[in-house]
């Protein structure tokens, strides 16, 4: 469990997290999305304890993180660096870790087993690894405390197709074992693929808060694609859809239908006998759910004044 | 506040206790930590070699001094601890660098974030971190003591004298000398984040100011450089008995490292990592 009560963190006269008030519950996959500079990472630092919220509260299972005294027992972070010093052992590393929470270190063995890293890479120097031996060793590191919840942040930037197949599979595994799992990125369609639930951030304020099936249900109905090599057939195609209380957008390629389904579209032309090369119904998707959601904060952002949230 | 602290985790907790209390952990990480990266074994070499040449050097300006034709500066028959004292002079700063670089690399690598996450009490981790330090540093002042000596000895020939209490007191006083500006070196680390401006400070407050200070002569400057680490530190090792007694330069120089671990405190406190 999660919670965030009007957490805000102002860096001199920009807000990158504005009065975010949000509880994060377990036994679900919760995407945690937002354009760069959302505000993101910011306040998984500030779950975490490394940044001091300038107003606000987040705790973890009840309590502010710099208060727990063994920290990795109660949440597991992979973080955007992973935060192995260049010189020093993948193996190492954990120990270190696993010994400051007094985890015993056959931990360290299992799991690294867990994360399918070979003692081999465990004994590279940080420096040597690669990207995705980086995210398996933090995710390792993350995990050594079996914790009941887990904070990652992109963590599957970078990684190749089968990384990215596996962190979605192990995230998922992770939440129906009970734990809370926070996953961040702007990725909207990994998150698809992923998260139960989502949190957008635009510009550091809450958008949207909701599963994600009805994040994708509740937007506007989906448009329908139509071309046609007739202009004339297609003008009386707009017409009768217009009389069947759907609303079209004509543009110099064809229409843009929204109300109707593709297949009443289709229906439409046969009846008229227009001919039609194109008739292609829109997916709803989460990206585009997400792109109207925080359409307004990223306009906002390359705005050159700013001054409303001053 | 009182409703959400009662919340207990989804999950039961099927994982074993811990096996330490989180300080002793902080220690036993800090520790696996300096171990576990080559440039501290660097460091002991560099420590070694450097206390070699320089006491080394030391030992034949003196036996030199003794022997040339101007009898008006002739040390005459030392002891070797007063060479290892002499040699600390250059030898703490690679000493010291087991205390700065265990803050500031941790900034330079990012890897200060795992350690707020396994240790989130600032206070804790920087206590940790001044435990190892502070110990590893004393040993490392034993053993290049202990080197000093040995180089010391056979170069001074019959110029040298090494009394066996004397001797061990020295090499002692010189670890305590080492370990204390170590924890220095830390706190400071902590406070100003970066290597390079960390080693600038601690420069100027061990040699530059107070070797300005005492140029002149003037009392006043004089006695103001006598409150400054090194010039303390070294009154303690010499086992002066003026401006002050020696246990009490000893307790000047550890007064200057606890406020320096006060200030690094405080500064990680606040600071966002």
């Amino acid at each position: 469990m999660i919670t965030l009560r009007g957490l805000t963190k102002r860096f001199g006269a920009a807000t990158a997290v504005d009065d975010l008030t949000v509880e994060i519950g377990p036994g679900q996959v919760t995407g945690f999305l937002g354009p760069n500079g959302a505000g993101k990472s910011t306040t998984m630092r500030m779950v975490l304890g490394l940044d001091r919220p300038t107003a606000g509260q987040a705790l973890v299972n009840g309590r502010p993180y710099r208060e727990l005294r063994y920290p990795l027992h109660e949440v597991g972070a992979l973080l955007d660096a992973t935060g192995v010093h260049p010189a020093r052992s993948g193996h190492a590393h954990l120990r270190a870790m696993a010994r400051s929470n007094g985890i015993p270190a056959r931990r360290v063995d299992e799991v690294l087993d867990l994360v399918g890293l070979d003692a081999r890479a465990a004994d590279k120097p940080g420096r040597a690894l690669s990207l995705g031996m980086g995210q398996r060793l933090g995710i390792a590191g993350a995990l050594l405390g079996d914790p009941p919840v887990l904070l990652l942040d992109e963590p599957v930037n970078g990684l190749d197709p089968d990384g990215v197949r596996w962190i979605r599979r192990f995230t998922r595994g992770l939440a129906d074992e009970g734990r809370t799992v926070l996953i961040s990125s702007h990725l909207m369609s990994e998150m698809q693929q992923t998260a139960d639930r989502v949190v957008v951030l635009g510009r550091g304020r809450l958008v949207a808060d909701a599963p994600l099936a009805e994040l994708i249900a509740t937007r506007p109905a989906s448009s329908v694609r139509v071309r046609g090599p007739e202009p004339a057939g297609l003008a009386a195609l707009q017409a009768r859809l217009a009389t069947d209380g759907a609303t079209v957008t004509p543009d110099e390629d064809g229409l843009t239908v929204t109300g109707v389904t593709a297949g009443r579209v289709g229906d439409l032309a046969y009846e008229l006998g227009v001919r039609l090369h194109e008739l292609t119904p829109g997916a709803a998707s989460l990206e585009e759910a997400f792109l109207e959601l925080t359409a307004g904060s990223v306009e906002y952002a390359a705005g050159p004044t700013g001054g409303e949230t001053r | 506040m009182t409703a959400l602290t009662t919340v207990t985790p989804t999950r039961p907790a099927s994982r074993p206790a811990p096996t330490s209390g989180p300080f002793a952990g902080a220690v036993a990480a800090e520790w696996t930590k300096l171990w576990s990266v080559r440039s501290t074994w660097w460091t002991l070499l560099a420590a070694v070699l450097t206390m070699t040449a320089t006491a080394g050097q030391l030992a034949i300006y003196a036996v030199n001094a003794n022997t040339d034709d101007d009898p008006s500066v002739n040390p005459g028959i030392l002891p070797v601890g007063e060479v290892v004292a002499g040699a600390l002079e250059l030898t703490q700063y690679v000493v010291l660098a087991i205390g700065l670089f265990a803050i500031t690399s941790e900034y330079a690598t990012g890897t200060i974030r795992t350690t707020l996450r396994c240790t989130p009490s600032r206070g804790r981790v920087l206590a940790a971190k001044a435990v190892v330090v502070g110990v590893v540093t004393f040993l490392v002042g034993l053993l290049v003591g202990a080197v000093g000596a040995a180089v010391a000895r056979p170069v001074l020939g019959e110029w040298g004298r090494v009394p066996l209490g004397g001797t061990v007191a020295d090499v002692v006083g010189s670890a305590a000398y080492l370990a204390l500006v170590g924890v220095l070196a830390l706190g400071l680390a902590a406070a100003l984040r970066g290597a390079v401006l960390t080693l600038t400070v601690l420069f100027a407050l061990l040699m530059i100011v107070p070797l300005s200070l005492q140029e002149p002569g003037i009392t006043v400057l004089t006695r103001i450089a006598d409150a400054f680490p090194g010039v303390a530190g070294n009154h303690f090792l010499a086992g002066d008995t003026e401006p002050y007694p020696a246990a009490v330069g000893l307790l000047v120089l550890a007064g200057w490292a606890a406020a320096a671990l006060a200030l690094g405190r405080w500064a990680l406190r606040r600071r966002d990592a």
